[in-house]
């Protein structure tokens, strides 16, 4: 029984240390302290604290390779530094940046038919992505499909010759890519 | 024929970024001639032009009456502030419902819809040319026995400096996905949660103030302790002249509409700040989705082409 309090002491000794004990000698207050509902443990140690002191070393072991300090290169015969460009912070604030992500949720928040209850999709709002590609959600193959579908009523053909064969040569060489050298997936498999 | 008007009246008012619209409201107006005849008299002090506030015993604003009553959740209850002064005045005590503002926040839903807004409207136009797209490399360079150096059929084979490339990327790709109507329901519902929680949520009455001058706001928000960045929400996207003039040139002073509230903007901007009627429009938004017995089908996957 002692020896078994013991071992439990000897190995949680360090966790005791951490513990307020108030007055403590013997071994039972602490056993005490190893449980007691009205002990409780405090945080002393913060990570803010340990960064403030100095950087916080990352990639223990790590050798950097690259120079760090000393000159910046430069052209020996004229000894000059090489032009750099000028760093200009990008502004957070700017008015695109401010309000990124307005009227995302505009079919819940927007106001709603009162008989249908239909409301504005974000996707009717996607004004800088292509007509055509509003909403689309797949692989190469799909999109090309449907950016033909679109394309081929408005004499795409006649306008641009070289872009309309590349499209169609591209959709041929996917369908036999696809289809002749691809498994299909696995949940399409019966 | 209705969602068609709608469509009109986002793309016109608030899609032009409502800090630049205005229009003036009647009461500003008032207010308005008072600081052009002070004005006249050359006082350069902003303080001193000021007309003082006259207001009726506080509180102002006693009660709301919110809808679908909490059942076992008590109500959440904050201050009424003003607008018209620098300092602070109380206008009185309002209950916000539990269900909108006091849900325990979800930081991986609010994670998930941060994720959503920055990457469904993300198209990748990064393009390769694949061999047969690049220029030349029709003809065989050498043959195929006989000269000792190893075989080639194209000169813009991949394995070529200046071949094609593989598995490159091909413009354009989409990244788009819809995220669940409740997930995006949540994620509103978190934030907000959050920014109640964490004191960053201030209601007001209105966004009249009483002058145009940038440097009011810059010395209402230092007073309040408000975050460097503040985003006002109000119910209607057409602003008071006002404050659209005196956050025109703050960046991170920022207008929005209820309906343009989202997680980013929330997230992005320390302070949110809500008038009550923008309150009242939000609660009921929620609430709606929340309690309607069609919600299976608002619900719904997104289809193609079905908006």
């Amino acid at each position: 029984m002692t020896s078994l309090l013991g071992s439990m002491i000897s190995t949680l000794g360090m966790a005791l240390r951490y513990r307020p004990l108030i007055g403590v000698s013997s071994q039972v207050s602490k056993a005490n302290a190893l449980f007691n509902p009205e002990l409780t443990t405090v945080r002393f140690r913060y990570h803010a604290d340990k960064v403030a002191k100095g950087p916080v070393p990352r990639r223990h072991g790590y050798e950097e390779k690259l120079f760090q300090s000393g000159l910046l290169p430069r052209k020996v015969s004229v000894d000059k530094a090489l032009p750099m460009p000028t760093y200009k912070p990008k502004n957070s604030w700017n008015e695109k940046r401010a309000l990124f992500g307005q009227n995302d949720y505009i079919d819940i928040l927007g106001p709603s038919n009162e008989i249908s209850q239909k409301t504005l999709h974000p996707t009717q709002l996607l004004y800088h992505v292509p007509p055509w590609l509003r909403g689309v959600q797949g692989n190469e193959y799909q999109v090309l499909l449907r950016r033909r579908k679109f394309v081929q009523k408005k004499g795409y053909a006649l306008g641009h010759p070289t872009k309309w064969a590349t499209l169609n040569t591209r959709i041929k060489k996917l369908y036999t890519y696809l289809n002749h050298k691809t498994k299909s997936p696995f949940w399409k498999h019966s | 024929m209705a969602t068609k008007i709608i469509n009109k009246t986002v793309t016109e008012f608030s899609l032009r970024i409502t800090r630049c619209f205005f229009v003036p409201s009647k009461t500003i107006q008032t207010n308005a001639t008072l600081f052009q005849e002070r004005l006249e008299t050359s006082i350069t002090n902003v303080e001193e032009q000021l007309p003082t506030t006259i207001r009726p015993p506080l509180p102002i604003i006693h009660s709301r009456k919110l809808a679908f009553p909490p059942k076992f959740k008590a109500p959440r209850q904050v201050w009424v502030s003003n607008m018209d002064t620098v300092e602070e005045e109380k206008l009185g005590l309002i209950d916000l419902h539990p269900e909108v503002f006091a849900e325990r926040p979800r930081v991986d839903i609010i994670h998930e819809n941060v994720r959503w807004q920055q990457l469904y409207r993300h198209v990748s136009y990064a393009n390769t040319k694949m061999r047969y797209e690049v220029r030349g490399g029709g003809k065989k360079p050498r043959q195929q026995k006989g000269s000792g150096r190893s075989r080639h059929g194209s000169i813009r084979s991949p394995i070529w400096r200046g071949g094609g490339i593989v598995h490159g990327p091909r413009s354009p790709t989409p990244y788009f996905y819809m995220l669940g109507f409740n997930t995006r329901l949540n994620g509103l519902r978190s934030t907000l949660s959050a920014k109640l929680a964490q004191d960053d949520l201030h209601i007001v009455d209105s966004l009249d103030i009483p002058t145009d001058d940038p440097s009011y706001l810059e010395k209402l928000v230092e007073e309040r302790g408000w975050g460097p960045a503040v985003l006002f929400v109000d119910d209607n996207d057409i602003m008071p002249l006002n404050i659209t003039a005196a956050s025109d040139s703050h960046g991170h002073y920022n207008l929005m509409p209820v309906y343009g509230l989202n997680v980013y903007s929330m997230l992005k901007h320390h302070t949110l700040v809500l008038t009550l009627a923008a309150v009242e429009r939000l609660e009921e938004r929620l609430l709606f989705h929340l309690n309607r017995n069609d919600a299976a089908s608002a619900g719904q996957k997104y289809r193609l082409d079905s908006v």
